[in-house]
């Protein structure tokens, strides 16, 4: 039956190539876009190299200070308050802080290279799941003894050596020279908290250890423990703060600073206002751009598919005549929509593919690496379904009420 | 002719309902899209109020905690900067440079007006032969200002208008803090935020650095080099700056690659915004494409019947090409209805003549776009012969 259904969908397809066109022009390039913007949020916010276990990473990016008179002020925390309250807690496992990288400057042979540089602890290595090319991390011995040691990202390896050998060689950055220990894959500059071209010893940023002041230019990440869950972490931090001393104790100063997931940092900054996460108000946004998005395409395959049915009233007459019933012919056509939407889904596929491919080429977000992977696919698969049933169901509905002996005559009204 | 039209496609209101929501929401599509691309377009009309080209900012974090210490290589750095023959002018300034992601605000309040945030700029006073900025009305600081009373401010002509109004302003005095500011000249244009960002008040402040109270380091150098100068002349300064700001960072960057940085962050939302937009459109034109030649073609005996009575070619393609018209300006409608709620409600703060326009320009297109979908179906339809298409039935 189902076999039979397919095989008249596949004639339906060949008779009226202009329609069958513009359909599937509609349907692979929605899901195109849908795909691509997927994809990208998976690369923004969903597990990716090297921050491959996010359902036990809470990142502590922001600090904020607000006085009674309601003067305000945020940025990253200093390292004093992560040294002094965030590395004592006692639910995650491991804790690591490191620097907002800053870009510098580096010159090799008239030609300047403007390289981000982040300083990183130890931990930092342990946690993150960065892919070694050559060598091996920053070890505890050389944060301790702020050893003049960096990792290069492959980016910064081919460009300042070429085809050299890297691994043991000088690196002047910022006009210091450090020694080159390993080289890894490049981590696209969207994951905020990874990102970098070369990472150095924390230790060589002692000078800003110092001081009481709770604002900084310090990351932290809090790694859970195998099966601990990130709420004990969140309620840990809380408990914490409350206990933090204002670094000016005459102002009376209420903070503020979260450990949230990558998308929880993204929502909070956008909508909270830096108080409230609001993922759920996030998520509802992007969901309505979604629908918005897809409702003009679904009203234009809606119109196409009612007129591609008209035409097949006398079809639908003779089948009817025949014995078929309303639930029989609803079927038929849903199930040749559907079977019309995966072939879309499939074109979609492959533009979507080119559509990363070119991103991905044309350095508008720094190595970026956006793929179509298996969980998007899926995703893909499923607003493929939604969609053919979508433009389906209406018209097929809408001709199965025909009587017979109209439909023979040729048509509705 | 029109109304009968009209009557026409009211009483199909239901078989046309897709069509007509279709047009609808292609039209919101293209007002917002419109509004967005206007608004930036808007703002890049105007002009900059500065030459950007030629000139390198320099920013700088010191390494140490004595303050002496860092005053000391400060001055040594701006007396090194100075010395080179390639570059013309230099100037110290707060870290928000034109062009930069920081933002420096200040509220400020006189008469009527009460805590009117304007951006502030902190500069030395090169910076106005670093960024050639122009000052119509009074002057730029210079020298006399070491012994001022009041702290003197130069504002541009926005936050003059803001501020204000049609009174003077040079020589008036704004309250801060326990001080006064005293405007001593006003500039023109200063956008400095994007070439795309809106015109926003804004006063530069002077800074001193020969004052003994409060001395502060400075986070951005600006520079201005003569013509062509390159990356050669900028490794060689940064290895000889780095040798006398032993430990500090320093970067230093073309304020043109900054203008990039900035404007892509206006650009790349636009472009795919656009792209998004122009995919929709495309496809409802298809679609609409579809349906009416689909729709014609069903129509075919009542085309014979009336090219039998006597009606010409011309008159069969007019009145298909006039139902779709009408059908489009019924979704248009209810667009409108929808759309001039954001100039008269005043929704996002647009001026709204980049409303008006963009609904204008919006209205158009959907219109172009009916016609030209139409236009094809209806020329099929006017070509049929009568005896044919009655015979057929």
């Amino acid at each position: 039956m189902l076999k039979n259904y397919i095989k008249i969908a596949w004639a339906v397809l060949q008779r009226r190539k202009f329609f069958t066109f513009i359909s599937l022009f509609g349907i692979s390039f929605t899901l195109m876009v849908l795909m691509v913007v997927t994809s990208l949020f998976d690369h923004v916010f969903g597990p990716q190299m090297p921050e491959r276990e996010t359902d036990r990473l809470l990142f502590v990016n922001m600090l904020k200070e607000e006085t009674k008179e309601g003067y305000s002020s945020s940025g990253p925390p200093s390292y004093y308050f992560l040294d002094r309250y965030v590395k004592k807690l006692e639910t995650p496992e491991k804790v690591s802080i490191n620097s907002v990288f800053i870009t510098v400057n580096s010159y090799v042979n008239n030609k300047k290279l403007a390289l981000d540089l982040k300083h990183t602890d130890q931990t930092f290595w342990e946690i993150l799941d960065f892919e070694f090319l050559e060598g091996r991390a920053i070890s505890q011995q050389e944060v301790e003894n702020s050893s003049h040691v960096a990792v290069i990202n492959q980016h910064t390896r081919t460009q300042y050596f070429g085809a050299k050998e890297a691994l043991g060689q000088p690196i002047e950055v910022n006009q210091v020279k450090y020694k080159v220990i390993g080289v890894v894959k490049d981590v696209s500059v969207l994951r905020l908290n990874s990102y970098a071209d070369v990472w150095v010893p924390i230790t060589l940023k002692r000078n800003e250890f110092k001081g009481p002041s709770l604002r900084g230019s310090f990351f932290a990440i809090l790694q859970a423990k195998k099966g601990g869950s990130l709420t004990e972490m969140k309620e840990e931090y809380a408990r914490m703060m409350t206990q933090v001393e204002p670094s000016n104790p005459k102002e009376k100063a209420s903070l503020y600073s979260f450990p949230d997931t990558i998308l929880e940092t993204f929502a909070r900054t956008l909508l909270g206002k830096g108080k409230d996460s609001n993922v759920a108000m996030f998520y509802s946004l992007i969901s309505l751009a979604a629908f918005l998005f897809m409702l003009l395409p679904t009203i234009n395959l809606v119109n196409i598919n009612i007129s591609r049915i008209l035409e097949r009233s006398s079809e639908i007459g003779v089948r009817k005549a025949f014995g078929a019933s309303s639930w029989v012919i609803i079927g038929q056509f849903v199930v040749e929509n559907v079977f019309l939407t995966l072939l879309g889904g499939v074109l979609g596929f492959l533009l979507a593919a080119g559509a990363l491919a070119l991103i991905n080429d044309s350095g508008v977000i720094v190595y970026a690496d956006l793929g179509l992977n298996l969980r998007v696919f899926a995703w893909g698969l499923l607003l493929c379904l939604v969609f053919g049933l979508i433009s389906g169901v209406y018209p097929a509905f809408k001709m199965s009420r025909l009587h017979a002996v109209q439909a023979l005559k040729g048509g509705s009204k | 002719m029109l109304r009968h039209l009209f009557t026409l496609i009211w009483n199909r209101k239901k078989s046309n309902f897709l069509l007509i929501s279709e047009i609808f929401f292609s039209f919101l599509v293209l007002f917002g899209v419109l509004s967005f691309g206007l608004y930036n377009y808007h703002n890049y009309t105007k002009p900059l109020g500065f030459a950007y080209d030629n000139v390198w900012s320099l920013s700088l974090r010191s390494a140490s905690d004595s303050m002496a210490q860092n005053l000391l290589v400060q001055d040594q750095l701006m007396q090194r900067v100075r010395s080179f023959p390639e570059v013309e002018h230099a100037a110290f300034s707060s870290d928000n440079t034109p062009f930069s992601f920081s933002t420096m605000n200040s509220p400020l309040s006189y008469g009527n007006v009460k805590n009117l945030h304007a951006n502030m700029y902190e500069v030395e006073d090169n910076y106005k032969e670093v960024f050639q900025l122009d000052v119509p009305q009074g002057r730029w600081f210079g020298p006399q200002d070491k012994t001022s009373l009041h702290q003197p401010i130069v504002i541009n002509r926005m936050l003059k208008e803001q501020l204000f109004g049609k009174e003077e302003a040079l020589g008036k005095l704004l309250p801060v803090d326990s001080s006064h500011y005293q405007v001593v000249g006003v500039a023109d244009y200063f956008r400095a935020g994007s070439e795309y960002g809106a015109e926003e008040p804004a006063f530069f402040t002077r800074i001193n650095r020969e004052t003994t109270e409060e001395p502060r380091t400075w986070g951005n150098l600006l520079l201005r080099l003569k013509p062509g100068t390159g990356v050669a002349f900028e490794a060689k300064m940064m290895k000889e700056l780095g040798s006398i700001a032993k430990g500090w960072t320093m970067e230093v960057t073309t304020l043109e690659k900054m203008r990039q940085n900035k404007s892509k962050m206006t650009l790349v939302p636009l472009l795919a915004l656009g792209l998004v937009c122009g995919f929709l459109v495309f496809n409802v034109a298809l679609g609409l494409f579809g349906v009416l030649w689909y729709n014609i073609n069903r129509r075919y005996s009542e085309i014979g019947l009336r090219r039998a009575i006597g009606a010409s070619s011309g008159q069969i393609r007019n009145q298909f090409v006039g139902e779709v018209l009408v059908i489009a300006t019924f979704g248009l409608l209810l667009g409108l209805l929808l759309a001039v709620q954001f100039p008269l409600l005043d929704v996002f703060q647009l001026s709204p003549v980049i409303y008006w326009q963009s609904i204008g320009l919006a209205a158009v297109l959907i219109f172009l776009l009916a016609a030209v979908c139409a236009l094809y179906p209806s020329q099929q339809a006017a070509k049929i012969y009568p005896a044919v298409a009655l015979h057929e039935e």
